[in-house]
């Protein structure tokens, strides 16, 4: 069971990645960023470091807002 | 443990290239592509278990952005 949720997970990381990585407007790439995230996340949980994907889900909403200040300005 | 590794693996290969040879070479493009490689070495980290390092690269890729940010906003400004 858990094998199986873990190799849906690596294909929405890698979906993710591939989106993050293609697109060409800004938003999409922070929108790909997030779905990395949201594929990498229930890994750490797997593990067992529950206070490590705390600190990945707090800091990463703070990076992408942090990005979204430049990226205002030079596009859509 | 295997699949954590070899996706660690495949999203810091991704990534650097994705870095390295972006499609519009703006320096906004590349900070937003260097998410996907610091997620890759993530996982490879979790895959060997190392939990302080995890802790400690997380933060540290935080405030890394946070002054790469600035650093493109007064580029921009000038």
């Amino acid at each position: 069971m858990t094998t199986y949720l873990m190799i849906l997970m690596a294909l929405v990381a890698v979906l993710g990645a591939g989106i993050a990585l293609l697109s060409k407007n800004a938003f999409n790439k922070l929108i790909g960023v997030a779905v990395i995230a949201s594929g990498t996340i229930p890994f750490i949980a797997i593990a067992g470091y529950l206070d490590v994907a705390v600190a990945v889900a707090l800091l990463l909403p703070l990076t992408t807002i942090m990005i979204l200040k430049i990226t205002v300005g030079d596009d859509v | 443990m295997i699949l954590t590794f070899y996706l660690g693996l495949v999203l810091l290969v991704l990534g650097v290239v994705g870095v390295a040879f972006p499609a519009d070479k703006t320096p906004l493009t590349r900070l937003i592509n260097l998410e996907v490689p610091a997620f890759g070495l993530l996982l490879i980290m979790l895959a060997y278990n190392e939990m302080l390092a995890l802790l400690t690269f997380i933060a540290t890729t935080t405030i890394t952005t946070f002054v790469l940010v600035r650093v493109i906003q007064r580029r921009n400004a000038v």
